[in-house]
């Protein structure tokens, strides 16, 4: 090998060293020695002026092994390292890359000295670890979020679920008919709120579009016309007091078959919002017109209606995103054509709006049409689909159950433990009731039941352990209890840990009765349509003070008028919310996550009775905290969580007078 | 002197570099300099009554962007496992690569080394899972590069077990 070549002054130029492999770990420079590596490894040595590499190098001892096996090899280019730093005597860093090839027969180890370029490489790596950094980091706020909203929902659950029982508790009483009716607008109110929830979760949930699509194929496929025809009555009077015309577009056959494959609640609210959308723009006087045509392979529905038409810039995909807002009289949330699209494409349809030739905007999608309704061709049903009975809820009678059950009831929170125990027993049925999941599993070794409600979150044993525990005890009888879960957590996953745990079936807060005893009463375990997953809902302001007379009014709510019950809770909750939080406190001091999550669950669940929403939200936020085992804010949060429980305990002590005085009777003539 | 090579392994991000910082130069540095490469550094220090020379090699992180190559490990006599205690997910990556390593090297000296231990509140690594880790056989230390805990001891035991060995 020419020593001198001008192919070795331009290596050495570029940074590179060479060396040829005389054998027995020697090795001589090619082309000059540069002085970076008489730095690194000293000058060579003896009359032959050669180098040991692999005793100057602990990476080159390692990587020359890789390279005689190369050099051994018929394997063609070159075996390469890593790059790897070395350091002088001086303690100086430098990068280097080393390669082992064949050149005219001889064993060649190049190394390569990347000072000049290692900056830049590494800026790179850094950059793309960074944003790996930052994306994990996302995950993690995401998921902590989610905890919260789990949160956030079961609180939401718990009061309406107790507002729910006392309607239907008020409904079996004898009133007198104007009292009845606003009983019934009670409780038709709650299954509602219920359903404005669970609508908001729905557009937030991040598990919708992996839920199963609806196969087409169900018997009761909803009617597109059928369902348009129902939203346009429904919403009429708002237009009308808008001073403008909704109409079914009179084309419309609403004998023929229009059946899709979609479920009739959501294509309801699709209707609905691009109604609300079309109310907003319509100027006064104008009409709003909903169609619905055959196309084939699938139906189109729209909404025309005579405003400005879409605005220059709108795409599809910026009308119907997350959080699109229109600039001139936008809606509430940004949620409304955001919920449209995925549920619209989750059944295999599409979504669009353009301007109308004369004036105005349409909005349609398509959605293909029900395969059994395809088959059958064109004939239906001459009357119209009646909404679910869950959706308008008639006069609530409990009646009386056929078989009287022994029933289990484990739950924490005293409102929904008494409303639940009330509603079996006036059903007819006996009842037992623990606050949790110790206590139920102790409760099935004495006595024997048809059926456990067990809670899922309850302080000590929850739900879930509680039904391991009885699972485990079934293993030697060879019995099997029923065990339905009682819960306000409704994601997938949770029903998987349900499963998992051995539960037979769940019930969502707030339940509805008539499930519950249908549920209880056939001995199956009847388990609800997964929800959706929780979705972001506003939280209240921290700094709401919890003045007396506003937890005296949700007191009243939350018993539903029950002075005698509301008296108790109150008592219960001023005795043993101090040890709550003496609870939280400890497991904020020790920093023990998990005990955190379930002392301020607990917490949370107690004062939650008495509205009291800065309580609530800052228990709220500890529980997440502590679930999320991410307590850098707690020790912040449960000082804020201090003051706000120091105004309601004050708001409750102030609260006895006024709670017995309501009745106008006084307290020491009442019985206890 | 006996010279023993080890190798830290783990996620990118988790601390090596700091962890082999702290115990070659009792230098911590707030800033994250990712590792692109491999570092070698030496320490002595003393064991079972005797001097042993350690060869610590700072491997990359292993990640999306770059692997640990198994011939890095050659002549390994045993190595730190790191994960970050703060991000659940690296410990699940470490033994990943702790199986990876053990199908080509069998079964040698390592301690895992859960690092971070500073950062409590963001802990996500619970006792539980700690607890069947130590049950099916991995010597493990709570460590901080940033305050030194643990750091020390973590090296020296794995020193006593690669003399054991």
């Amino acid at each position: 090998m020419p020593e001198n070549s001008i192919f070795a002054s331009f290596l050495a130029d570029q940074g590179y060293a060479l060396f040829e492999c005389l054998g027995q770990g020697q090795f001589s420079a090619v082309g000059g020695y540069p002085d970076w590596c008489e730095k690194l490894w000293g000058a060579p040595k003896g009359r032959e002026k050669t180098l040991r590499l692999a005793e100057q190098s602990p990476f080159l001892e390692n990587f020359l092994v890789d390279a005689e096996g190369f050099w051994n090899s018929k394997r063609k280019g070159a075996a390469s390292s890593p790059v790897w730093i070395e350091r002088d005597s001086e303690n100086r860093e430098t990068p280097l890359e080393a390669w082992a090839l064949r050149l005219e027969g001889k064993k060649v180890l190049i190394v390569r000295d990347l000072s000049s370029t290692y900056a830049e490489r590494q800026q790179l790596y850094q950059t793309a670890r960074d944003s790996l950094l930052e994306h994990h980091r996302l995950l993690r706020e995401i998921q902590k979020k989610e905890i919260l909203l789990h949160c956030i929902i079961h609180d939401l659950s718990q009061p309406l679920n107790a507002m729910r029982g006392c309607f239907n508790i008020l409904a079996t009483e004898n009133l007198p008919g104007e009292q009845r009716r606003m009983v019934e607008t009670g409780q038709s109110e709650s299954v509602r709120q219920e359903q404005m929830i669970r609508g908001i979760l729905e557009a937030f949930s991040a598990d919708l579009a992996t839920q199963q699509a609806p196969s087409g194929e169900v018997p009761d496929a909803p009617d597109l016309a059928c369902c348009a025809q129902r939203v346009v009555e429904q919403m009429s009077p708002a237009y009308q007091e808008r001073g403008l015309r909704l109409q079914v577009d009179a084309r419309l056959d609403l004998s023929r078959d229009w059946k899709v494959a979609g479920d009739a609640p959501r294509l309801e609210r699709i209707f609905g919002n691009l109604l609300e959308n079309a109310l907003r723009y319509t100027p006064k006087g104008g009409a709003v017109t909903v169609g619905v045509e055959d196309k084939v392979h699938c139906l189109l529905a729209f909404v025309d209606d005579e405003g400005p038409g879409l605005p220059k810039d709108a795409t599809p995909d910026r009308l119907f995103a997350l959080f699109a807002k229109g600039k001139d009289r936008p809606g509430k949330a940004g949620l409304g054509l955001y919920f449209c699209k995925i549920t619209v494409e989750r059944w295999g349809g599409s979504i669009g709006a353009e301007n109308r030739p004369g004036g105005g905007s349409r909005f349609w999608f398509k959605i293909p049409r029900a395969m059994k309704a395809a088959k059958d061709g064109g004939a239906k049903q001459s009357q119209p689909e009646k909404p679910r009975e869950a959706r308008a809820p008639g006069p609530f009678t409990i009646g009386k159950a056929t078989r009287k059950l022994r029933v289990l009831v484990a739950e924490d929170t005293d409102v929904n433990r008494e409303l639940v125990t009330e509603l079996l027993h006036k059903r007819g049925h006996s009842v037992v009731a623990v606050e949790d999941g110790r206590k139920a599993v102790a409760a099935l070794a004495k006595q024997r039941f048809d059926v456990v409600l067990m809670d899922e979150q309850m302080p000590g044993m929850d739900g879930l352990e509680a039904t391991r525990a009885i699972r485990e005890m079934e293993r030697s009888s060879g019995k099997h209890q029923l065990i339905i879960g009682v819960t306000g957590n409704v994601a997938a996953e949770d029903n998987e840990r349900r499963i998992e745990a051995g539960m037979d079936g769940y019930l969502t807060k707030p339940f509805d009765m008539q499930l519950l005893f249908k549920t209880i009463e056939s001995g199956s375990a009847a388990v609800p349509p997964p929800a959706p997953a929780p979705a972001p809902i506003a939280q209240e302001s921290a700094s709401t003070p919890a003045a007396a007379e506003s937890v005296a009014d949700h007191l009243r709510r939350a018993s539903g008028g029950n002075e005698k019950l509301a008296r108790s809770l109150v008592q219960s909750f001023l005795a043993d919310a101090p040890k709550k939080m003496a609870d939280i406190r400890r497991a904020v001091a020790q920093k023990d996550a998990a005990r955190l999550g379930s002392a301020a669950h607990a917490f949370k669940g107690a004062a939650a009775i008495f509205g009291a929403p800065a309580v609530v939200a800052a228990a709220r936020n500890l529980e997440a905290m502590g679930k999320s085992g991410t307590l850098r804010d707690a020790e912040n949060e449960f000082r804020t969580l201090e003051a706000e429980f120091a105004r309601l305990h004050a708001a409750l002590l102030a609260l006895a007078p006024q709670s017995k005085s309501a009745s106008g009777k006084s307290p020491h003539k009442r019985k206890q | 002197m006996l010279s023993k090579k080890v190798c830290m392994l783990g996620s990118s991000s988790v601390g090596k570099t700091s962890l082999v910082r702290r115990f070659v130069e009792s230098i911590y540095n707030e800033q994250y300099l990712t590792t692109i490469g491999i570092k070698v550094d030496k320490k002595i220090v003393r064991a079972a009554g005797q001097d042993v020379t350690l060869v610590l090699w700072d491997i990359h992180g292993d990640d999306a962007f770059q692997k640990v190559q198994i011939s890095y490990l050659r002549g390994m006599s045993g190595y730190l496992l790191v994960a970050d205690g703060t991000r659940r997910h690296t410990l699940d990556e470490a033994l990943a690569l702790a199986a990876r390593t053990a199908e080509t090297v069998g079964k040698i000296p390592a301690i895992l080394a859960l690092n971070k231990c500073d950062l409590a509140a963001q802990w996500e690594i619970d006792a539980d899972r700690e607890a069947k880790l130590a049950a099916g056989g991995w010597t493990i230390f709570r460590t901080s590069a940033k305050t030194g805990e643990s750091v020390e001891q973590a090296y020296l035991k794995l020193t006593e077990l690669m003399l054991k060995k």
